[in-house]
């Protein structure tokens, strides 16, 4: 017992000198993004039931249900044993426009549709700031549908302008109307790894994705 | 507003050169004035990354759920040489903005957009 402590503590002294040496004694901070209702959740949800046992937040069908940040710190993920310790930031949905009248057709009331569309307009402007800090994004992006929106222009041209690595993923492969080649031929230049965050489909290829990008 | 005013839908073509001049935040605010006027804008070229991401935030401020539910943006790329013409890489050509509940569009593609304004107090879509 003893000796396995001062292997770890000995293993974890090296390896944080190690990582001051090359510059990354930062805390790795892994933001998903997206769009409303691309997933996010969903995936931060079946990552910490894999690797801590517990759900992370909240999800449904109407969009904007994420909306403030909601941060999981260390977890630790083991791929062909490679360690990948990370944060996950939970962001809400980046969109262009938020129309409180979409929220009435999921059975909202107007007062409950307008109290959400301002709470994710304050969402939105939250997730954006967390760029600053996010040192890796998952961009999780609906493989049903046209993955070429301002929303994830954006968010790939932030993650260009400041060299934060990433990794798309193209979610709910489950669907029969999903198209991951299409986010692949409109992303050609990004790893693309095709999943279902619902039914965990895939989600070896996306660890893997992760441990090669991230670490 | 009477009648004719309330139909009517004004589009402002911008060069680059008018931008070139002035600082993210007077485009970003120039812009989003505009577009809260229900205005459409056509800018020649696009704006840099960084300037999307605080148009979206300044949208998401100035978003009140009776007038104004944010906007809706297209850009048309266009394949620029660069290193002596030995390669290409895609840059934006025209960048259009506009009211979301008024742009709806109808057709996309890489080279190609077609849209239709739809006046009148329409609601705007979700993606």
């Amino acid at each position: 017992m003893v000796d396995i402590m001062q292997r770890i503590f000995r293993k974890k002294f090296f390896r944080d000198i190690f990582n001051k040496l090359i510059g990354k004694d930062k805390k790795l901070k892994i933001g998903f993004y997206g769009h409303p209702n691309s997933g996010k959740t969903t995936l931060a949800n079946r990552m910490t039931k894999d690797w801590i046992g517990k759900s992370l937040g909240l999800v449904s069908e109407i969009p904007h249900e994420t909306r403030r940040v909601y941060r999981q710190e260390r977890v630790t993920l083991n791929y062909d044993g490679v360690e990948l310790d990370f944060d996950i930031i939970d962001t809400p949905g980046i969109a262009t426009k938020i129309d409180y009248k979409n929220f009435l057709q999921y059975g909202l009331s107007e007062q409950e549709a307008k109290e959400r569309a301002k709470e994710a307009t304050k969402g939105i402007i939250e997730a954006i700031k967390w760029l600053d800090d996010v040192t890796g994004v998952l961009l999780v992006v609906d493989a049903t549908k046209d993955p070429l929106t301002q929303a994830n222009i954006t968010i790939i041209g932030n993650l260009e302008a400041r060299n934060i690595p990433f990794v798309i993923v193209a979610n709910k492969v489950d669907l029969p109307e999903s198209n991951p080649e299409r986010i692949l031929s409109v992303f050609p230049q990004h790893k693309v790894v095709g999943i279902s965050a619902l039914h965990g489909e895939n989600t070896d290829e996306l660890y893997k994705a992760m441990v090669e990008k991230f670490s | 507003m009477d009648d004719s005013v309330t139909n009517s839908l004004k589009m402002d073509f911008i060069s680059s050169d008018a931008l070139k001049t002035k600082s993210s935040i007077e485009k970003i605010s120039m812009i989003v004035e505009k577009v809260k006027e229900g205005e459409l804008l056509v800018i020649e070229g696009g704006l840099e990354p960084e300037e999307e991401a605080e148009l979206i935030e300044t949208t998401m401020r100035e978003i009140d759920v009776e007038n104004f539910v944010g906007i809706d943006i297209y850009t048309l790329e266009k394949d620029e040489s660069s290193f002596f013409g030995l390669s290409k890489k895609k840059t934006v050509g025209i960048t259009i903005i506009g009211p979301a509940n008024v742009m709806k569009t109808v057709k996309r593609k890489s080279n190609f957009l077609s849209m239709v304004a739809s006046l009148g107090g329409s609601d705007a879509s979700m993606y």
